[in-house]
Order: C-alpha cells, then structure tokens, then sequence
C-alpha cells in the first residue's frame, strides 16, 4: 500500500505541476485580439490589479450576478484555504507558529465546505434551470470534493488515523526517504480522492484558478482611446508582413 | 502568477532547507512509558487517547465517576522522565512525552495550565523537604 500511494502520490504532483505550467503558457499564449474589458472597468494598470484583486478575494463578479452561489461558494472556498492551511501542518518540520495557531478553525472549516458543497450540489440537482446545464462531470466533481471533506471529517471524529506516522509519510515523500503510510481504510480513501483531484485538475473547471487572471474581460485596462489596442499578431499582419 | 509562485516558493523554502539540515524524516522524540505496555493497545493510544482523556474528564467531573485507565494522573506517573540529577522533567517541557508529539502535529493543549505536570509523590516528596512553600504555592491540582 506505501509503496502504490507513494507512486501515484509522486505521479499525482508531475501531472498537476506539468498539466498546469503547460495550460498556464496556453492561457498566456492566447491572443486576445480585442479590447473587451467589462465596463465600467479600471482605467489605469494599478486599478486592474485592484479589480482582480476583489474578484480572487470577494468573488465580486459572482456576486454581481447571484447571491446565492455567492453565498455557498465563498463559504467552500474560504473554508477550503482554512483547511488547506491547516494541512501544512503535515508538509512542514518544524510546523509555523501560524499553521499551529488556525488549526482549531481549520477543524470546523470542514463543516462549512460540506455545508457549501452540499448547497451547491443541491442546487445543480433541484433548480430546474441549473439541472438543464450541468453535465456527469459537474455532478462527478462536487461528489470528488463531497468525499474527500467527507472522509476527513470523519477521520477528525469518528475513526481517527495516527497522524504522527501520516506526517512522517509525508515529510518522507517530500525528502525522498520512504516511510509507511497508515493503513487506515479512510485514509486511504481520503488520499486516494486527493490524489484523484490532484490528477483531474489540469484537464477539468477547476482550471478557472488560473484562468481568472487571464479572462480579457476582466484582466484589461479600458484605455483604447488613449492607446490603440494592437495584438502582436495584427501588428505584424497590419505592417504587411507574413 | 508571478507573485503565486514567489509566494508558493517563500512558503516552502524553509522546509526544504530544513530537510538538508537533518537528513532522514523528522520524527518527535517518543520515549518509553514505564511498564511493559500503555492503559491500552498502542497503535489505540495514538490514535485515541484525546478521545479517552476528554472521555474520563467529563466522567469524573460531570459523573464524579474516578477509575485509572485513563487517568491524566497515571499517564503521567508512566511517561514522566528524569533529568541527569533524578529530578522529574515536566511532561509538557519541551522534547518530553506529550509536548514533543504535540510539537510535531501542531496540537495545543491546555491541560496543564491546571494539572501537575510531574509525577505525584515524588515532586511533593522533595518539594517539602527543600521548600515547604512551594508545594503550595504552585496552582495545580494534583489529579
Ligand atoms: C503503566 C504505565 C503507563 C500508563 C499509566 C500510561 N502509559 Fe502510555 N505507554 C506506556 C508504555 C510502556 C508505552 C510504550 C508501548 C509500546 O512501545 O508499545 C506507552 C505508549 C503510549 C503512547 C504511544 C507512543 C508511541 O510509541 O507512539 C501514547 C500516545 C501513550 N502511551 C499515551 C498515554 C496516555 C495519554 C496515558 C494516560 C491516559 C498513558 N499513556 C498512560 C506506559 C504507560
Ligand atoms: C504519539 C504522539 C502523541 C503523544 C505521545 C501524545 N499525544 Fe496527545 N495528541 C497527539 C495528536 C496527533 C493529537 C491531535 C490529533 C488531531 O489534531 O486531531 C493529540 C491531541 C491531544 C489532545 C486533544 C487536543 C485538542 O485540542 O484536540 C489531548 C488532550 C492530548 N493529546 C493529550 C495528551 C497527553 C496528556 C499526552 C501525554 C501523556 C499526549 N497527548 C501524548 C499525539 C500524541
Ligand atoms: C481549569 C483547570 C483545568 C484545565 C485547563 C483542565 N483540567 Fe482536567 N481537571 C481539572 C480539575 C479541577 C479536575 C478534577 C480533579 C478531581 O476532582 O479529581 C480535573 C479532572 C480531570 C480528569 C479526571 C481525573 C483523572 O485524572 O482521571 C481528567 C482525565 C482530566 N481532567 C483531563 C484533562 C485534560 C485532557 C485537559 C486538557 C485538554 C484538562 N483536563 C484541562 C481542572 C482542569
């Protein structure tokens, strides 16, 4: 069992790191031929920093447009950075002051993702409108994440795992110096999703991480009547090259 | 993205410069308990024993139930260690039986704002003998 989640957990990091670096150069690489910023939009630099900074931190478009998936999607999210926090504490030797101090929020984020994962699920089952768009893997993807808070609730309460050989596991993967991983049904279970989302990542919508900051109607400045807005690829068609 | 990955870069270096320093994985200092084995199976203590502790406070202190398996007290009777002079180190120093593994996983307990921290009779053996005070003036309940 150590040896199968080491493999998959070192092919699980390449995948994820490779998938992402190589969609990341695909997003940047993506002309954007046209000047579409959502207006009323930033007309300075310093102003779409500002913008892309609410919408990563407050999700300020989502907000605009319904409360509701607001609501139960910044509740996931926030919860989510508390318990991926909270989770450094396995990853890290000797563990940061700050990583020990969020560890008792971190515990109950867990019921906030579930509760957020569950309305949102809800949602895609129940109204009528939502149901009509969302395909297997919109369903399949709420269900990986459902699983994985799922199976970590119940490691914090019902069948605990011995968290000092899981960190030495961890610790061990990271220095390449192999260590045993604890048996635990739902430990397995729990780094056997994590490992799956880890592998679904660069190929799924999970993607809009990344690709927030490269949406054009939310990434550009709306200065085209300061400055003519002109792709690399239109400049050079326009000098008559090619 | 640039930033993400400074970030992401800061967060990690110091771990990584970590793992040249020791070499092998970092692992709290667990010494043996005294006695063959624990109040119950080990791979069960490891796991468990919060669940336990808590269980056996709220019995005693709700219930007024007192029994020994679990007993805050008798952990620290069997975990306790001595320095090169035969003085008992305080359980929750650090490096010693509860605080290195709590060290280790990010835990904080506040247990012993309250309990002793050194095996009973020993401490109040030589306490007295030396400071008669002190025994007294420290605010722990011996339980
Ligand atoms: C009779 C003496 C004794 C008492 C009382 C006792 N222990 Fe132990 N404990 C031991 C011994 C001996 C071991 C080592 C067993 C082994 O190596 O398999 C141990 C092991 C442990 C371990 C596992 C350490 C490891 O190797 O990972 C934990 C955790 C633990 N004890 C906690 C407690 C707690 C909490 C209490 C109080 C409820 C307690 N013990 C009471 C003797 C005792
Ligand atoms: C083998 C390592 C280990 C040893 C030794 C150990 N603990 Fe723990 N203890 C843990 C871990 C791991 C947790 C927390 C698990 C978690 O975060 O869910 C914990 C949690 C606790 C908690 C609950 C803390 C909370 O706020 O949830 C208490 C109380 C506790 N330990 C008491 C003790 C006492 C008393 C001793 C010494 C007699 C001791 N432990 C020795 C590993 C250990
Ligand atoms: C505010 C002070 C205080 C704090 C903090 C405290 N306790 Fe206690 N505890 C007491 C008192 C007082 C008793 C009752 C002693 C008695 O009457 O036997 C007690 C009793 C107990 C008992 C039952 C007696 C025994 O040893 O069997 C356990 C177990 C216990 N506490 C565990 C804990 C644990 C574990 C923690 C930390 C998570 C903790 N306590 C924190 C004051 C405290």
């Amino acid at each position: 069992m150590t040896a199968l989640f080491t493999i998959l957990f070192y092919a699980a990091t390449a995948i994820l790191a490779v998938g992402l670096a190589f969609k990341v150069v695909q997003y940047a690489r993506t002309p954007a031929p046209l000047k579409i910023p959502t207006t009323p939009a930033p007309v300075t630099t310093g102003g779409v920093v500002l913008r892309m900074a609410r919408e990563v931190i407050l999700f300020e478009s989502l907000f605009k447009s319904n409360k509701w998936i607001w609501l139960f999607g910044y509740m996931f999210h926030g919860a989510l950075l508390l318990a991926m926090m909270r989770h450094l504490r396995y990853f890290t030797h000797p563990v940061w002051e700050w990583v020990a101090l969020v560890q008792p929020f971190g515990m109950y984020a867990g019921f906030a993702m579930l509760a957020g994962l569950g309305a949102l699920w809800f949602r895609r089952i129940f109204v009528q409108r939502i149901r009509y768009i969302s395909g297997p893997s919109d369903h399949l993807m709420l269900i990986l994440l459902l699983g994985i808070t799922g199976s970590g609730l119940a490691m914090t309460y019902v069948a605990r795992t011995d968290i000092v050989a899981l960190k030495q596991f961890m610790l061990g993967l990271i220095r390449f110096d192999w260590q045993p991983m604890p048996s635990d049904p739902i430990l397995m279970a729990h780094l056997g999703m994590v490992i799956a989302l880890m592998i679904i990542f660069p190929f799924s919508k999970l993607l809009h991480a990344p690709g927030l900051f490269f949406s054009p109607t939310r990434n550009q400045v709306d200065n085209a009547r300061e400055k003519r807005h002109l792709a690399p690829w239109a400049a050079k068609l326009e000098a008559g090259g090619e | 993205m640039r930033i993400l990955v400074f970030i992401l870069a800061m967060m990690f270096l110091p771990s990584l410069a970590a793992a040249q320093e020791t070499g092998g994985v970092p692992s709290p200092s667990i010494t043996k308990g005294k006695g063959e084995q624990c109040v119950a199976d080990t791979d069960y203590m490891r796991r468990y024993h919060m669940k336990e502790l808590s269980h056996q406070r709220d019995e005693t202190m709700h219930e007024g139930v007192r029994t020994k398996q679990f007993s805050l007290k008798e952990c620290i009777a069997c975990h306790a260690t001595t320095d090169d002079s035969g003085q008992p180190v305080p359980i929750n120093a650090p490096g010693e039986f509860c605080a290195s593994c709590h060290e280790y996983t990010a835990v904080k307990v506040d247990c012993f704002q309250c309990h002793a921290t050194k095996p009973e009779q020993k401490k109040q053996a030589q306490a007295s003998a030396l400071f008669p005070m002190t025994a007294l003036a420290e605010p722990e309940v011996s339980q």
